[in-house]
Protein backbone atom coordinates (compact mmCIF):
# COMPACT_ATOMS: atom_id res chain seq x y z
CA UNK A 1 0.00 0.00 0.00
CA UNK A 2 1.27 2.92 -0.99
CA UNK A 3 -1.38 5.54 -2.17
CA UNK A 4 -0.78 8.01 0.74
CA UNK A 5 -1.19 10.97 -1.44
CA UNK A 6 -4.35 9.71 -2.10
CA UNK A 7 -6.16 9.71 1.69
CA UNK A 8 -9.25 11.62 1.73
CA UNK A 9 -11.52 13.27 4.21
CA UNK A 10 -14.66 14.05 3.79
CA UNK A 11 -16.00 16.68 6.68
CA UNK A 12 -18.88 18.83 7.96
CA UNK A 13 -18.35 20.24 11.20
CA UNK A 14 -17.92 17.68 13.77
CA UNK A 15 -18.59 14.81 11.32
CA UNK A 16 -15.58 12.94 9.29
CA UNK A 17 -15.07 10.62 6.86
CA UNK A 18 -11.94 9.35 6.37
CA UNK A 19 -11.06 7.88 3.12
CA UNK A 20 -7.91 5.81 1.80
CA UNK A 21 -8.82 7.16 -1.69
CA UNK A 22 -11.18 8.89 -3.20
CA UNK A 23 -12.61 6.16 -5.28
CA UNK A 24 -15.56 4.26 -3.78
CA UNK A 25 -17.27 1.73 -5.75
CA UNK A 26 -20.78 2.90 -6.17
CA UNK A 27 -24.22 0.60 -4.27
CA UNK A 28 -25.32 -2.20 -6.20
CA UNK A 29 -22.11 -2.42 -8.03
CA UNK A 30 -20.40 -4.30 -5.28
CA UNK A 31 -23.29 -6.26 -3.67
CA UNK A 32 -22.50 -6.79 -0.07
CA UNK A 33 -18.76 -6.41 -0.46
CA UNK A 34 -18.03 -9.69 1.07
CA UNK A 35 -17.18 -12.46 -1.32
CA UNK A 36 -15.77 -10.87 -4.42
CA UNK A 37 -11.89 -10.99 -3.47
CA UNK A 38 -11.32 -13.04 -6.87
CA UNK A 39 -11.70 -10.08 -8.55
CA UNK A 40 -11.13 -6.98 -6.57
CA UNK A 41 -8.56 -5.69 -4.71
CA UNK A 42 -10.05 -3.67 -1.72
CA UNK A 43 -6.61 -2.19 -0.47
CA UNK A 44 -7.20 0.31 -3.52
CA UNK A 45 -10.97 2.11 -2.53
CA UNK A 46 -11.73 4.08 -0.30
CA UNK A 47 -14.81 2.65 0.24
CA UNK A 48 -17.62 0.65 -1.47
CA UNK A 49 -21.86 1.82 -0.71
CA UNK A 50 -23.25 -1.57 -0.29
CA UNK A 51 -26.23 -2.59 -2.37
CA UNK A 52 -29.23 -0.53 -1.03
CA UNK A 53 -30.93 -2.10 1.71
CA UNK A 54 -34.17 -1.95 2.90
CA UNK A 55 -35.95 -2.75 5.97
CA UNK A 56 -37.74 -6.22 4.50
CA UNK A 57 -36.14 -8.09 2.69
CA UNK A 58 -37.00 -7.52 -1.61
CA UNK A 59 -36.86 -9.90 -4.36
CA UNK A 60 -36.55 -6.58 -7.03
CA UNK A 61 -38.24 -7.29 -10.29
CA UNK A 62 -39.23 -9.77 -12.32
CA UNK A 63 -38.20 -10.14 -16.36
CA UNK A 64 -35.27 -8.37 -17.90
CA UNK A 65 -33.47 -6.41 -15.71
CA UNK A 66 -30.56 -5.21 -18.01
CA UNK A 67 -30.69 -3.35 -21.48
CA UNK A 68 -27.57 -2.16 -23.08
CA UNK A 69 -27.17 1.17 -24.82
CA UNK A 70 -24.61 3.45 -26.87
CA UNK A 71 -22.59 4.27 -24.43
CA UNK A 72 -24.34 3.22 -21.31
CA UNK A 73 -26.83 0.75 -20.53
CA UNK A 74 -30.55 0.83 -18.11
CA UNK A 75 -31.47 -0.97 -15.63
CA UNK A 76 -34.18 -2.22 -13.62
CA UNK A 77 -32.95 -4.48 -10.38
CA UNK A 78 -35.40 -3.00 -8.29
CA UNK A 79 -33.45 -3.00 -4.83
CA UNK A 80 -33.09 -6.77 -4.60
CA UNK A 81 -31.20 -7.03 -0.94
CA UNK A 82 -31.42 -9.29 1.82
CA UNK A 83 -32.96 -6.51 3.87
CA UNK A 84 -31.34 -4.66 7.28
CA UNK A 85 -31.60 -7.44 9.65
CA UNK A 86 -29.98 -10.63 7.71
CA UNK A 87 -27.24 -7.48 6.71
CA UNK A 88 -26.60 -7.01 10.81
CA UNK A 89 -26.45 -10.86 11.00
CA UNK A 90 -24.53 -12.28 7.80
CA UNK A 91 -22.71 -9.58 6.22
CA UNK A 92 -21.56 -6.94 9.00
CA UNK A 93 -19.17 -9.45 10.54
CA UNK A 94 -17.94 -10.16 7.45
CA UNK A 95 -17.26 -6.72 6.37
CA UNK A 96 -15.63 -5.91 9.72
CA UNK A 97 -13.49 -9.07 10.12
CA UNK A 98 -12.19 -8.55 6.73
CA UNK A 99 -11.75 -4.24 7.16
CA UNK A 100 -13.47 -3.45 4.70
CA UNK A 101 -14.31 -0.05 4.35
CA UNK A 102 -18.01 0.59 3.71
CA UNK A 103 -21.01 3.12 3.43
CA UNK A 104 -24.39 1.34 4.22
CA UNK A 105 -27.04 2.31 1.11
CA UNK A 106 -30.16 2.27 2.48
CA UNK A 107 -33.93 2.80 0.84
CA UNK A 108 -37.58 2.81 1.93
CA UNK A 109 -40.82 3.33 1.48
CA UNK A 110 -41.76 5.31 3.92
CA UNK A 111 -39.89 7.92 6.37
CA UNK A 112 -40.57 5.43 9.14
CA UNK A 113 -38.31 2.84 7.25
CA UNK A 114 -35.72 4.98 6.58
CA UNK A 115 -35.50 6.15 10.61
CA UNK A 116 -35.62 2.23 11.62
CA UNK A 117 -32.65 1.37 9.12
CA UNK A 118 -30.43 4.23 9.96
CA UNK A 119 -31.75 3.02 13.51
CA UNK A 120 -30.10 -0.34 13.05
CA UNK A 121 -27.26 1.77 11.60
CA UNK A 122 -26.54 3.37 14.63
CA UNK A 123 -26.80 1.13 16.84
CA UNK A 124 -23.98 -1.08 14.85
CA UNK A 125 -21.53 1.54 14.93
CA UNK A 126 -21.59 2.06 10.78
CA UNK A 127 -19.45 4.84 10.10
CA UNK A 128 -21.49 6.09 7.05
CA UNK A 129 -24.85 6.14 5.32
CA UNK A 130 -26.31 7.17 1.60
CA UNK A 131 -29.49 7.74 1.68
CA UNK A 132 -31.13 6.65 -1.48
CA UNK A 133 -33.87 8.84 -2.08
CA UNK A 134 -33.95 8.47 -5.64
CA UNK A 135 -34.21 5.28 -7.29
CA UNK A 136 -35.79 5.20 -10.58
CA UNK A 137 -36.56 1.63 -10.01
CA UNK A 138 -39.67 1.18 -7.40
CA UNK A 139 -42.97 2.76 -8.11
CA UNK A 140 -43.15 4.39 -4.31
CA UNK A 141 -41.70 5.23 -1.80
CA UNK A 142 -37.72 6.39 -2.41
CA UNK A 143 -38.44 8.09 -5.78
CA UNK A 144 -41.06 10.76 -4.32
CA UNK A 145 -38.68 11.99 -1.64
CA UNK A 146 -35.70 12.17 -4.00
CA UNK A 147 -37.95 14.53 -6.10
CA UNK A 148 -39.33 17.17 -3.85
CA UNK A 149 -37.23 19.70 -1.64
CA UNK A 150 -39.97 19.44 1.37
CA UNK A 151 -40.49 15.93 1.52
CA UNK A 152 -36.24 15.54 1.12
CA UNK A 153 -35.74 18.02 3.45
CA UNK A 154 -38.28 16.14 5.99
CA UNK A 155 -36.53 13.05 5.63
CA UNK A 156 -32.93 14.12 5.61
CA UNK A 157 -34.15 15.19 8.88
CA UNK A 158 -35.56 12.53 10.50
CA UNK A 159 -32.89 10.30 9.28
CA UNK A 160 -30.20 12.58 11.16
CA UNK A 161 -32.03 12.66 14.62
CA UNK A 162 -31.62 8.76 14.30
CA UNK A 163 -28.02 8.54 13.13
CA UNK A 164 -24.65 10.34 14.62
CA UNK A 165 -22.28 8.93 11.48
CA UNK A 166 -21.46 10.32 8.41
CA UNK A 167 -24.98 11.03 6.50
CA UNK A 168 -24.72 10.81 3.13
CA UNK A 169 -28.01 11.90 0.73
CA UNK A 170 -27.56 10.36 -2.85
CA UNK A 171 -29.37 12.69 -5.45
CA UNK A 172 -31.49 11.97 -8.51
CA UNK A 173 -30.81 13.80 -11.85
CA UNK A 174 -34.68 13.48 -12.73
CA UNK A 175 -35.58 16.71 -11.38
CA UNK A 176 -35.82 20.69 -12.93
CA UNK A 177 -34.05 22.20 -9.71
CA UNK A 178 -31.10 19.97 -8.20
CA UNK A 179 -29.91 22.85 -6.58
CA UNK A 180 -32.96 23.05 -4.41
CA UNK A 181 -32.73 19.66 -3.58
CA UNK A 182 -28.77 19.79 -2.38
CA UNK A 183 -29.98 23.11 -0.57
CA UNK A 184 -32.84 21.05 1.28
CA UNK A 185 -30.66 18.27 2.50
CA UNK A 186 -28.11 20.67 3.56
CA UNK A 187 -29.80 22.41 5.73
CA UNK A 188 -31.16 19.65 7.03
CA UNK A 189 -28.20 17.94 8.40
CA UNK A 190 -26.82 16.31 5.61
CA UNK A 191 -22.80 15.91 5.75
CA UNK A 192 -22.31 15.18 2.15
CA UNK A 193 -23.80 14.98 -1.17
CA UNK A 194 -23.74 11.92 -3.54
CA UNK A 195 -24.61 12.67 -7.26
CA UNK A 196 -26.01 11.69 -9.25
CA UNK A 197 -28.19 8.66 -9.40
CA UNK A 198 -29.43 7.08 -12.71
CA UNK A 199 -30.81 8.75 -14.95
CA UNK A 200 -34.31 7.60 -16.16
CA UNK A 201 -34.53 5.85 -19.73
CA UNK A 202 -36.03 3.84 -21.92
CA UNK A 203 -33.97 0.89 -24.16
CA UNK A 204 -36.27 -0.11 -27.16
CA UNK A 205 -35.06 -2.83 -29.65
CA UNK A 206 -37.07 -3.76 -32.83
CA UNK A 207 -36.46 -6.63 -34.20
CA UNK A 208 -38.02 -7.69 -38.15
CA UNK A 209 -37.54 -11.13 -39.45
CA UNK A 210 -39.02 -9.91 -42.98
CA UNK A 211 -42.90 -10.48 -41.99
CA UNK A 212 -43.51 -9.69 -38.45
CA UNK A 213 -41.55 -6.92 -36.02
CA UNK A 214 -41.05 -8.33 -32.74
CA UNK A 215 -40.09 -5.66 -29.55
CA UNK A 216 -38.25 -5.77 -26.79
CA UNK A 217 -37.93 -2.68 -24.18
CA UNK A 218 -36.64 -1.49 -20.65
CA UNK A 219 -37.61 1.09 -18.55
CA UNK A 220 -35.06 2.25 -15.67
CA UNK A 221 -32.32 3.97 -14.92
CA UNK A 222 -29.62 4.77 -17.57
CA UNK A 223 -26.05 4.57 -16.50
CA UNK A 224 -22.58 4.57 -18.20
CA UNK A 225 -20.15 7.09 -19.65
CA UNK A 226 -23.17 8.47 -22.10
CA UNK A 227 -24.78 10.43 -18.78
CA UNK A 228 -21.31 12.25 -17.66
CA UNK A 229 -22.02 15.66 -18.88
CA UNK A 230 -25.52 15.52 -17.24
CA UNK A 231 -23.72 14.58 -13.89
CA UNK A 232 -21.00 16.87 -14.37
CA UNK A 233 -23.60 19.69 -15.17
CA UNK A 234 -25.68 18.06 -11.74
CA UNK A 235 -22.64 18.37 -9.22
CA UNK A 236 -21.40 22.00 -10.57
CA UNK A 237 -25.01 23.29 -10.17
CA UNK A 238 -25.01 21.60 -6.52
CA UNK A 239 -21.46 22.93 -6.08
CA UNK A 240 -23.17 26.35 -6.14
CA UNK A 241 -25.99 26.04 -3.66
CA UNK A 242 -24.00 23.66 -0.72
CA UNK A 243 -20.98 24.02 1.08
CA UNK A 244 -21.01 20.51 2.11
CA UNK A 245 -18.49 18.09 0.40
CA UNK A 246 -19.54 15.94 -3.05
CA UNK A 247 -19.12 12.41 -3.98
CA UNK A 248 -19.25 12.92 -7.72
CA UNK A 249 -20.27 9.90 -10.06
CA UNK A 250 -22.13 9.20 -13.81
CA UNK A 251 -20.47 7.84 -16.10
CA UNK A 252 -16.57 7.81 -14.55
CA UNK A 253 -13.93 5.54 -16.19
CA UNK A 254 -11.20 6.87 -16.67
CA UNK A 255 -8.35 9.41 -15.06
CA UNK A 256 -9.82 12.60 -16.61
CA UNK A 257 -13.15 11.62 -15.94
CA UNK A 258 -12.22 12.58 -11.77
CA UNK A 259 -10.51 15.75 -13.10
CA UNK A 260 -13.35 16.68 -15.06
CA UNK A 261 -15.39 15.74 -12.16
CA UNK A 262 -13.45 17.25 -9.67
CA UNK A 263 -13.29 20.56 -11.73
CA UNK A 264 -17.23 20.63 -11.30
CA UNK A 265 -16.77 20.47 -7.71
CA UNK A 266 -16.36 16.40 -6.43
CA UNK A 267 -14.62 15.68 -3.33
CA UNK A 268 -14.75 11.86 -4.05
CA UNK A 269 -15.86 9.60 -6.71
CA UNK A 270 -18.02 7.07 -7.12
CA UNK A 271 -17.72 4.63 -9.88
CA UNK A 272 -20.42 2.50 -11.03
CA UNK A 273 -21.28 0.75 -14.72
CA UNK A 274 -17.98 0.84 -15.25
CA UNK A 275 -17.41 -1.99 -12.54
CA UNK A 276 -18.96 -3.95 -15.26
CA UNK A 277 -17.02 -4.10 -17.99
CA UNK A 278 -13.39 -4.31 -15.94
CA UNK A 279 -14.13 -5.30 -12.57
CA UNK A 280 -10.73 -3.78 -11.16
CA UNK A 281 -11.73 -0.10 -12.50
CA UNK A 282 -11.60 1.30 -8.71
CA UNK A 283 -7.99 0.06 -8.08
CA UNK A 284 -6.96 1.02 -11.61
CA UNK A 285 -7.87 4.46 -11.39
CA UNK A 286 -7.00 4.86 -7.69
CA UNK A 287 -3.40 3.73 -9.04
CA UNK A 288 -3.36 5.75 -11.77
CA UNK A 289 -4.45 9.14 -9.58
CA UNK A 290 -1.54 8.20 -7.15
CA UNK A 291 0.93 7.68 -10.31
CA UNK A 292 0.32 11.03 -11.99
CA UNK A 293 -0.03 12.61 -8.57
CA UNK A 294 3.68 11.41 -8.08
CA UNK A 295 4.71 11.76 -11.58
CA UNK A 296 3.99 15.31 -11.61
CA UNK A 297 4.84 16.08 -8.09
CA UNK A 298 1.52 16.98 -6.17
CA UNK A 299 1.81 16.72 -2.35
CA UNK A 300 -1.99 15.70 -1.60
CA UNK A 301 -5.31 15.10 -3.17
CA UNK A 302 -6.58 18.83 -2.11
CA UNK A 303 -3.50 20.21 -3.78
CA UNK A 304 -4.41 18.27 -6.73
CA UNK A 305 -8.48 19.23 -6.37
CA UNK A 306 -7.38 23.26 -5.78
CA UNK A 307 -4.88 23.19 -9.02
CA UNK A 308 -7.70 21.84 -11.05
CA UNK A 309 -10.33 23.78 -10.17
CA UNK A 310 -8.10 27.17 -10.82
CA UNK A 311 -7.92 25.81 -14.02
CA UNK B 1 -0.89 -3.78 -7.83
CA UNK B 2 -2.25 -7.35 -7.80
CA UNK B 3 -4.10 -8.50 -10.96
CA UNK B 4 -7.67 -9.80 -10.73
CA UNK B 5 -7.33 -13.50 -10.77
CA UNK B 6 -9.96 -14.68 -13.37
CA UNK B 7 -8.37 -11.88 -15.69
CA UNK B 8 -7.02 -13.03 -18.95
CA UNK B 9 -6.02 -11.71 -22.08
CA UNK B 10 -5.66 -14.52 -24.82
CA UNK B 11 -4.61 -14.60 -28.44
CA UNK B 12 -6.76 -15.64 -31.17
CA UNK B 13 -5.19 -18.47 -32.72
CA UNK B 14 -8.04 -19.36 -35.39
CA UNK B 15 -11.53 -18.05 -35.79
CA UNK B 16 -13.71 -19.23 -39.00
CA UNK B 17 -17.27 -19.38 -40.02
CA UNK B 18 -18.69 -22.71 -39.36
CA UNK B 19 -22.11 -21.88 -40.36
CA UNK B 20 -24.86 -19.36 -41.29
CA UNK B 21 -24.10 -16.26 -39.24
CA UNK B 22 -21.89 -19.10 -36.71
CA UNK B 23 -18.17 -18.47 -36.12
CA UNK B 24 -15.73 -20.76 -34.30
CA UNK B 25 -12.73 -19.22 -32.53
CA UNK B 26 -9.78 -20.07 -30.85
CA UNK B 27 -8.22 -18.74 -28.08
CA UNK B 28 -5.12 -18.78 -26.66
CA UNK B 29 -4.23 -18.18 -22.52
CA UNK B 30 -2.91 -19.38 -19.46
CA UNK B 31 -6.12 -20.29 -18.73
CA UNK B 32 -6.04 -24.39 -18.00
CA UNK B 33 -8.88 -25.25 -16.35
CA UNK B 34 -12.42 -25.32 -17.10
CA UNK B 35 -15.93 -27.42 -16.46
CA UNK B 36 -18.20 -27.88 -19.36
CA UNK B 37 -21.56 -25.32 -18.44
CA UNK B 38 -18.82 -22.54 -17.53
CA UNK B 39 -18.42 -19.31 -19.94
CA UNK B 40 -15.79 -16.49 -20.37
CA UNK B 41 -17.32 -12.91 -20.90
CA UNK B 42 -15.32 -11.06 -23.55
CA UNK B 43 -14.71 -7.76 -23.29
CA UNK B 44 -15.90 -5.83 -27.04
CA UNK B 45 -14.24 -2.33 -26.86
CA UNK B 46 -17.05 -1.08 -28.79
CA UNK B 47 -19.95 -2.06 -26.03
CA UNK B 48 -20.50 -0.98 -22.98
CA UNK B 49 -20.59 -4.51 -21.43
CA UNK B 50 -18.83 -7.62 -22.10
CA UNK B 51 -20.24 -10.74 -23.88
CA UNK B 52 -20.01 -13.78 -22.67
CA UNK B 53 -19.81 -17.17 -24.19
CA UNK B 54 -19.83 -20.86 -22.95
CA UNK B 55 -16.66 -22.74 -22.86
CA UNK B 56 -17.11 -25.24 -26.10
CA UNK B 57 -13.99 -26.98 -25.35
CA UNK B 58 -10.43 -26.45 -23.28
CA UNK B 59 -7.41 -28.09 -23.73
CA UNK B 60 -4.02 -27.16 -24.28
CA UNK B 61 -4.96 -23.76 -22.85
CA UNK B 62 -7.00 -23.27 -25.96
CA UNK B 63 -10.22 -22.18 -25.29
CA UNK B 64 -12.94 -22.74 -28.43
CA UNK B 65 -15.98 -20.63 -28.33
CA UNK B 66 -18.81 -20.69 -30.79
CA UNK B 67 -20.90 -17.67 -31.88
CA UNK B 68 -23.78 -16.53 -33.66
CA UNK B 69 -23.67 -13.03 -35.54
CA UNK B 70 -25.92 -11.13 -33.26
CA UNK B 71 -25.60 -7.32 -33.10
CA UNK B 72 -22.54 -5.26 -32.86
CA UNK B 73 -20.58 -7.37 -30.20
CA UNK B 74 -20.61 -10.42 -32.08
CA UNK B 75 -19.65 -8.83 -34.95
CA UNK B 76 -17.28 -6.81 -33.85
CA UNK B 77 -15.60 -10.49 -32.48
CA UNK B 78 -16.36 -12.02 -35.71
CA UNK B 79 -14.23 -9.19 -37.47
CA UNK B 80 -11.03 -10.20 -35.26
CA UNK B 81 -8.12 -11.81 -36.79
CA UNK B 82 -5.53 -14.63 -35.80
CA UNK B 83 -2.79 -13.13 -33.72
CA UNK B 84 -5.53 -10.52 -32.26
CA UNK B 85 -5.76 -10.24 -28.27
CA UNK B 86 -8.84 -10.55 -26.70
CA UNK B 87 -9.94 -9.94 -22.70
CA UNK B 88 -11.53 -11.74 -20.83
CA UNK B 89 -12.82 -12.67 -17.32
CA UNK B 90 -13.01 -16.61 -16.97
CA UNK B 91 -14.18 -19.37 -16.31
CA UNK B 92 -17.43 -17.87 -14.62
CA UNK B 93 -20.51 -19.69 -13.54
CA UNK B 94 -21.29 -23.25 -12.28
CA UNK B 95 -20.95 -25.50 -14.68
CA UNK B 96 -22.41 -29.17 -15.05
CA UNK B 97 -22.97 -31.29 -12.33
CA UNK B 98 -21.47 -35.13 -13.94
CA UNK B 99 -23.18 -37.81 -12.64
CA UNK B 100 -22.58 -41.25 -13.44
CA UNK B 101 -25.38 -41.62 -15.30
CA UNK B 102 -26.71 -42.87 -18.71
CA UNK B 103 -26.90 -39.18 -20.37
CA UNK B 104 -29.01 -37.54 -23.22
CA UNK B 105 -27.13 -34.32 -24.17
CA UNK B 106 -29.91 -32.10 -26.02
CA UNK B 107 -28.64 -28.71 -27.84
CA UNK B 108 -30.58 -26.55 -29.65
CA UNK B 109 -29.10 -23.82 -32.12
CA UNK B 110 -25.72 -22.56 -30.41
CA UNK B 111 -26.87 -24.18 -27.41
CA UNK B 112 -25.01 -26.86 -29.10
CA UNK B 113 -21.53 -25.33 -27.71
CA UNK B 114 -21.28 -26.20 -24.19
CA UNK B 115 -22.89 -29.74 -25.13
CA UNK B 116 -19.81 -30.58 -27.26
CA UNK B 117 -17.48 -29.55 -24.40
CA UNK B 118 -19.58 -31.93 -21.80
CA UNK B 119 -20.01 -34.46 -24.10
CA UNK B 120 -16.03 -34.87 -24.19
CA UNK B 121 -15.91 -35.04 -20.77
CA UNK B 122 -18.67 -37.52 -20.07
CA UNK B 123 -16.42 -39.99 -22.56
CA UNK B 124 -13.26 -39.11 -21.04
CA UNK B 125 -15.16 -40.64 -18.00
CA UNK B 126 -16.75 -43.28 -19.92
CA UNK B 127 -19.96 -42.27 -19.08
CA UNK B 128 -22.68 -43.74 -21.70
CA UNK B 129 -24.53 -40.30 -23.28
CA UNK B 130 -26.89 -39.76 -26.50
CA UNK B 131 -26.61 -36.13 -27.63
CA UNK B 132 -29.18 -34.63 -29.65
CA UNK B 133 -29.25 -31.27 -31.66
CA UNK B 134 -31.89 -29.09 -33.42
CA UNK B 135 -31.32 -25.82 -35.83
CA UNK B 136 -33.68 -24.11 -37.69
CA UNK B 137 -31.99 -24.73 -40.96
CA UNK B 138 -29.44 -26.96 -42.19
CA UNK B 139 -27.30 -24.10 -42.91
CA UNK B 140 -26.94 -23.28 -39.55
CA UNK B 141 -26.04 -26.75 -38.36
CA UNK B 142 -22.87 -27.41 -36.39
CA UNK B 143 -22.05 -30.86 -36.36
CA UNK B 144 -20.62 -33.08 -33.53
CA UNK B 145 -24.10 -34.65 -32.06
CA UNK B 146 -25.66 -38.35 -33.02
CA UNK B 147 -28.57 -37.12 -34.39
CA UNK B 148 -29.59 -33.92 -35.59
CA UNK B 149 -33.18 -32.44 -35.70
CA UNK B 150 -33.32 -29.72 -38.82
CA UNK B 151 -36.35 -27.74 -38.94
CA UNK B 152 -38.54 -29.46 -36.46
CA UNK B 153 -38.17 -29.38 -32.46
CA UNK B 154 -35.51 -31.52 -31.27
CA UNK B 155 -37.98 -32.12 -28.78
CA UNK B 156 -40.45 -34.26 -30.64
CA UNK B 157 -37.98 -37.66 -30.06
CA UNK B 158 -36.45 -37.17 -26.81
CA UNK B 159 -39.59 -40.04 -25.01
CA UNK B 160 -38.86 -42.07 -27.26
CA UNK B 161 -34.95 -41.56 -26.86
CA UNK B 162 -35.53 -42.11 -23.16
CA UNK B 163 -37.45 -45.28 -23.13
CA UNK B 164 -35.25 -46.74 -26.22
CA UNK B 165 -31.83 -45.90 -24.29
CA UNK B 166 -32.94 -46.20 -20.83
CA UNK B 167 -31.48 -42.42 -20.07
CA UNK B 168 -31.67 -41.41 -16.52
CA UNK B 169 -30.23 -37.82 -16.48
CA UNK B 170 -30.59 -35.07 -19.51
CA UNK B 171 -28.44 -32.37 -19.90
CA UNK B 172 -29.61 -29.50 -22.37
CA UNK B 173 -28.92 -26.02 -23.68
CA UNK B 174 -30.73 -23.79 -25.84
CA UNK B 175 -33.70 -21.32 -25.94
CA UNK B 176 -36.09 -21.13 -23.29
CA UNK B 177 -39.14 -23.00 -24.72
CA UNK B 178 -36.34 -25.96 -25.65
CA UNK B 179 -35.23 -26.15 -21.94
CA UNK B 180 -38.58 -25.20 -20.68
CA UNK B 181 -40.25 -28.34 -22.90
CA UNK B 182 -36.75 -30.24 -21.50
CA UNK B 183 -37.78 -30.19 -18.23
CA UNK B 184 -41.12 -31.16 -18.48
CA UNK B 185 -40.34 -34.52 -19.99
CA UNK B 186 -37.61 -35.34 -17.62
CA UNK B 187 -40.09 -34.69 -14.83
CA UNK B 188 -42.98 -36.80 -16.54
CA UNK B 189 -39.82 -39.65 -16.76
CA UNK B 190 -38.82 -38.82 -13.32
CA UNK B 191 -35.11 -38.32 -14.59
CA UNK B 192 -32.83 -35.50 -13.92
CA UNK B 193 -32.24 -32.74 -15.75
CA UNK B 194 -29.37 -30.09 -15.55
CA UNK B 195 -30.18 -26.87 -18.05
CA UNK B 196 -27.99 -24.14 -18.62
CA UNK B 197 -29.06 -21.04 -19.04
CA UNK B 198 -29.22 -17.73 -20.76
CA UNK B 199 -29.74 -14.00 -20.02
CA UNK B 200 -28.52 -10.67 -20.69
CA UNK B 201 -25.64 -10.07 -18.05
CA UNK B 202 -23.74 -6.63 -16.72
CA UNK B 203 -21.18 -7.95 -14.85
CA UNK B 204 -21.02 -11.56 -15.28
CA UNK B 205 -19.65 -12.13 -11.35
CA UNK B 206 -22.58 -11.79 -9.66
CA UNK B 207 -23.18 -8.31 -8.22
CA UNK B 208 -25.38 -6.46 -10.36
CA UNK B 209 -28.01 -8.86 -9.82
CA UNK B 210 -29.31 -8.29 -13.63
CA UNK B 211 -29.39 -11.68 -14.86
CA UNK B 212 -31.42 -13.14 -12.02
CA UNK B 213 -34.39 -15.51 -12.81
CA UNK B 214 -36.28 -17.46 -10.40
CA UNK B 215 -35.71 -20.45 -8.09
CA UNK B 216 -38.29 -22.88 -6.33
CA UNK B 217 -36.85 -24.05 -3.40
CA UNK B 218 -37.99 -25.59 0.17
CA UNK B 219 -40.92 -23.66 -1.15
CA UNK B 220 -39.28 -20.67 -1.18
CA UNK B 221 -38.78 -18.37 -4.13
CA UNK B 222 -35.28 -17.32 -4.76
CA UNK B 223 -33.65 -15.48 -7.01
CA UNK B 224 -30.85 -16.94 -8.41
CA UNK B 225 -28.01 -15.14 -10.58
CA UNK B 226 -27.68 -17.05 -14.02
CA UNK B 227 -23.66 -15.81 -13.94
CA UNK B 228 -22.65 -16.97 -10.68
CA UNK B 229 -25.22 -19.34 -9.34
CA UNK B 230 -25.81 -20.85 -12.85
CA UNK B 231 -25.38 -20.56 -15.71
CA UNK B 232 -26.71 -24.24 -15.07
CA UNK B 233 -29.40 -25.38 -12.74
CA UNK B 234 -31.35 -28.01 -11.43
CA UNK B 235 -34.13 -28.42 -14.15
CA UNK B 236 -37.15 -28.84 -11.39
CA UNK B 237 -35.74 -25.86 -9.52
CA UNK B 238 -36.53 -23.34 -12.46
CA UNK B 239 -39.71 -21.51 -12.23
CA UNK B 240 -40.91 -20.68 -15.60
CA UNK B 241 -41.88 -17.41 -16.33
Amino acid sequence: MGLDKLRTTLKNKEHILELKTPIIGASGTYGYNDEFEDFVDFNYFGAISTKGMTLEKRLGNDGERIFEVQGGMINRIGLENVGIEAFVKEKLPVLKSKKIDFILNIAGNTIEDYKQIAHIAQQNDIKAIEVNVSCPNVKTGCLEFGLNSEGLFGLTKEVRKEYDGFLIVKLSPNTSDIKLLAKAVEDAGADAISAVNTLRGLGIKIDFDGEKFYKKSVKGGLSGPCIKPVALYMVEEIRSAVNIPIIGMGGISKLVDLFEFISAGADAFQIGTANFINPSICSDLAYELDDFMVKNNFKDFEELKRKIREA
Amino acid sequence: MDKIKNDFTGEIINIEKIAKDTCKMDIFSSLKQAYAGQFISILCPNKTLRRPFSISNLDNNIITILFKLKGEGTEYLAGLEKKDKVKFLAPLGHGFQIKNKKALLVGAGIGIAPMLFLKKNLEKEHIENYFITGFKSKDETIEGSDETVIGGSVLDNLENIIKEKNIEIIYSCGPVPVLKGVCEISEKHNIDCQVAMEKVMACSIGVCRGCVINLKKNNEIIRASVCKDGPVFEGKEILWD
